[in-house]
């Protein structure tokens, strides 16, 4: 499906971001044995902290999406399974610890558990759910601080600010890279860029900056128009393998926009720099998209999705629900809603983890061909 | 010939009847009245501080408490198959389900679905779900939302977590004296708490005699007896039905009254009720001698209001609620009701339809049994939907359990 030549050694720097995509995180050790990795769940953990401390900050994702750990019952999520099992299964025991978020009902249970009858240790931190809330900055703030305190607990270290300021520095700039990723998506094949940008969260951050910035203008010099290809965007939680991607662009599609949480919104908002730190970070984790699980007011979110599928000229959107998932399941119904009264076509699908399959792939056809049809019948769209 | 009860059922039941009645026709007739007396009606998770919308004469109305009564009415598979049909996933809570249902076709609701309402009241203390909930239906009404975020304590209240809470109080007097016109009456807000105090006080002791032997309430008298507990908190109403509903359950308790025939197990329950079998489910109990002594779910009105000025107060009795916390505090929790009820054993009803009750449930089972040696069963069901009652192998899970205590 690579229709691009920068990676033509097997050792070349996009095939390095692609095989760190594969591997979600195994073998991090061999790979990097000069560096400590801390898992991380979830995009609202400020990973700079981590960063600070020396610590490369990791996105755990599960190995499997059939794991059936006894501790949680059939309804929980193959995410929360997946990387429950993994517990069990000492998969994470060289991380010097875990940062959880409060985000959903599941995460809230499974940080539990983890403190409760896991082995690694974990920090968790409780951001608001109304981001705009009276107090809620200030809260927010606290909570960040808190997280550092037990950073240093876990580690016993205490590195100055400036190493905080630092890392914000260095994440500033990878998301710049990101935003000029994002600009070449249509021109590249779907699973490109979202492997690309799940790699980031995989393996140490100087290191992708350095490939980020060797690869992307090769990337933006091979960009070709994509023919009839049928633009889509993907809003969803977390996407874990290619599968998808793959699938749309077999079927003749193209993700233009992502709004997943391995995705672009990991990589939104910016800073503004003050005397503090602290505040500036908090400040970009308010300024962040939103997932489902935050409210910055009613329909923020559901605008800012489709302001998104329209400003990259979607013609459909694939709401997708990772089965179980609930703050994902109730914003579908009111997306699908909104997209489609601004003229955008819709498909919910509805996948166990992030593999998609037969039943998926007909399902998915249908829909690209109906819009290609639709296409058709104004004899117009389609990149020029 | 009649049938052999193997329950005593309570005399409270006809004045509860009575009490909620009332209100169910208060409700269900608002539009009449609630303009001309300026009162708007509001729709309120069961864990929003009501005591702040009484003190403004709001009058409040529960989805969660309707759609129990939808699923007590076998009600709640059809509207939560209209709810599906929009889009919603039978994944989702079926309480929400069930009103969205209720909301949509309102002629398959029991009591003709609920009154429409002019804003909503949601208290994140007991799940994620209410936020999302509410603003489906905030959306569907174009009404004004307000939240109350209580932060989810991973250990004991923090200082910035309560100021966090104080904040969005008082930022929501505010906008509630922009909805009702009206300025907070503070003496009216102490008066409401003070009468919530008393009535939680009441429900609490009556609670209290179920430690000893026999008990004199059962889990279905505990999960029926709960609705004012819930609905008309902060109400005279409230406070003369748990004086009544408390004079029986000390008349029994004197009197070594038992709720169930020569009670021989002793059990806590744990999670919300199963509503569309709450009889037929306790059955497989009372007729083997099994008596649910004392639960967690009815039990979270049980609590005290945490001392303080008014705001102080309710910022920490709602952000303190059981559900917001950790399963290590569940934990204890559970251990502490096993010895205080000299309980024989606890069944866990596993609830597809409440995560954070339920997800944490088999790691705090192992840890309970392990501390205490007394068993723990772990049913799944729902607490509304029937369609995820499973009856024979819940009958054979049962039974097998049961069977443990006969030597």
């Amino acid at each position: 499906m690579n229709q691009w030549s920068i990676a033509e050694g097997k050792n070349g720097p996009l095939s390095l971001l692609l095989a760190e995509s594969k591997e979600k995180g195994a073998n991090r050790q061999e790979r990097y044995p000069q560096h400590r990795f801390f898992g991380l769940c979830c995009s609202y953990f400020p990973e700079e902290l981590v960063m600070a401390f020396g610590l490369e900050p990791l996105r755990m994702l599960p190995k499997s999406e059939t794991a059936t750990p006894a501790e949680l019952p059939s309804f929980s999520c193959s995410l929360a399974r997946g990387l429950w099992d993994m517990e069990k299964g000492n998969q994470w025991r060289d991380l010097v610890g875990i940062g959880f978020v409060h985000t959903c009902d599941t995460m809230q249970c499974l940080s539990g558990i983890w403190e409760f009858a896991g082995q690694t240790k974990n920090i968790t931190i409780v951001p608001p759910v109304m981001l705009k809330a009276a107090g809620g900055f200030e809260y927010y703030k606290k909570e960040v601080e808190g997280a550092w305190e037990g950073l240093k607990s876990l580690t016993g270290e205490n590195p100055p600010l400036e190493k905080l300021r630092e890392a914000m520095v260095l994440c500033q700039k990878i998301r710049e890279q990101v935003q000029k990723l994002d600009k070449i998506r249509p021109f590249l094949p779907s699973s490109l860029v979202p492997a690309i940008l799940r790699a980031g969260q995989l393996m140490p951050k100087e290191q992708y900056l350095e490939i980020l910035k060797e690869i992307i203008p090769q990337l933006e010099e091979e960009t070709s128009h994509s023919g009839q290809r049928v633009k889509v965007m993907i809003t969803g939680a977390v996407l874990e393998s290619d599968s998808l991607y793959n699938m749309i662009e077999e079927l003749g599609g193209r993700v233009v926009a992502d709004d997943t949480c391995t995705g672009s919104r990991h990589f939104s908002g910016d800073y503004q720099e003050s005397k503090d730190p602290f505040t500036d970070l908090v400040e970009r984790y308010v300024k962040m998209d939103p997932c489902p699980c935050k409210n910055k007011s009613l329909n923020e979110r559901i605008d800012l999705v489709k302001e998104t599928a329209l400003k990259n000229e979607a013609e459909g959107v694939i709401i997708l629900i990772r089965k179980f998932c609930e703050p994902h399941a109730w914003d579908a119904v009111s997306l699908e809603e909104s997209l489609q009264k601004a003229g955008l076509r819709t498909f919910v699908l509805e996948l166990d983890g992030s593999e998609a399959a037969g039943q998926e792939r007909t399902r998915l056809q249908a829909f690209i061909e109906s819009i290609q049809e639709q296409r058709d019948t104004e004899k117009g769209g389609g990149f020029q | 010939m009649t049938k052999k009860r193997n329950y005593r059922p309570l005399r409270s039941a006809d004045k509860l009847k009575k009490t909620m009645n009332r209100y169910y026709g208060l409700t269900t007739y608002h539009r009449y009245w609630g303009k001309i007396a300026k009162r708007p009606l509001a729709w309120v998770t069961s864990g929003a501080p009501v005591e702040l919308l009484r003190a403004f004469k709001i009058h409040p109305a529960y989805p969660e408490q309707y759609a129990a009564i939808y699923s007590t009415n076998k009600a709640t598979a059809q509207l939560c198959q209209v709810a599906e049909g929009e889009g919603y996933s039978q994944d989702l809570c079926s309480y929400a389900r069930s009103n969205i249902g209720g909301v949509l076709r309102p002629d398959l609701a029991p009591l003709g679905g609920m009154p429409k309402p002019d804003l909503l009241v949601a208290c994140n203390n007991i799940c994620g779900t209410v936020l999302k909930w509410y603003e489906v239906i905030a959306r569907h009404y174009d009404v004004p939302l307000l939240v109350l975020d209580t932060p989810y304590l991973t250990h004991e209240m923090t200082d910035h977590a309560k100021e966090y809470v104080l904040a969005q109080l008082k930022d929501m007097i505010i906008q509630l004296e922009k909805i009702t016109g009206r300025p907070l009456d503070e003496k009216e807000l102490a008066k409401q708490m003070e009468i919530s105090s008393q009535t939680t006080s009441l429900w609490k002791k009556a609670r209290q005699y179920c430690r000893e032997l026999p008990s004199p309430l059962n889990a279905p008298d505990l999960f029926i007896h709960m609705a004012p507990i819930v609905v008309l908190r902060g109400t005279k109403a409230g406070l003369e039905y748990y004086k009544a509903f408390h004079e029986e359950v000390e008349e029994r308790y004197k009197e070594k009254l038992g709720a169930v025939e020569n009670e021989r197990i002793r059990l806590v329950w744990d999670n919300i009720a199963i509503w569309p079998k709450v009889f037929s489910f306790n059955k497989m109990f009372t007729e083997r001698g099994g008596c649910f002594v004392t639960d967690t779910y009815s039990g979270g009105w049980a609590i005290d209001l945490a001392p303080g000025s008014p705001l102080e107060s309710l910022a920490a009795t709602y952000t303190e609620v059981f559900l917001n916390r950790s399963p290590e505090f569940r934990y204890r929790q559970l251990v502490e009701l096993i010895r205080e009820y000299n309980a024989d054993g606890f069944v866990m009803h596993s609830n597809r339809s409440c995560k954070p009750y339920s997800l944490v449930q088999e790691v705090i089972r192992r840890r309970v049994t392990e501390e205490t040696g007394v068993p723990g069963l772990m049913i799944e069901a729902d607490m509304a939907d029937p369609r995820a009652y499973a009856e024979e192998p819940i009958r054979n899970r049962v039974q097998a359990f049961l069977e443990t205590f006969d030597d």
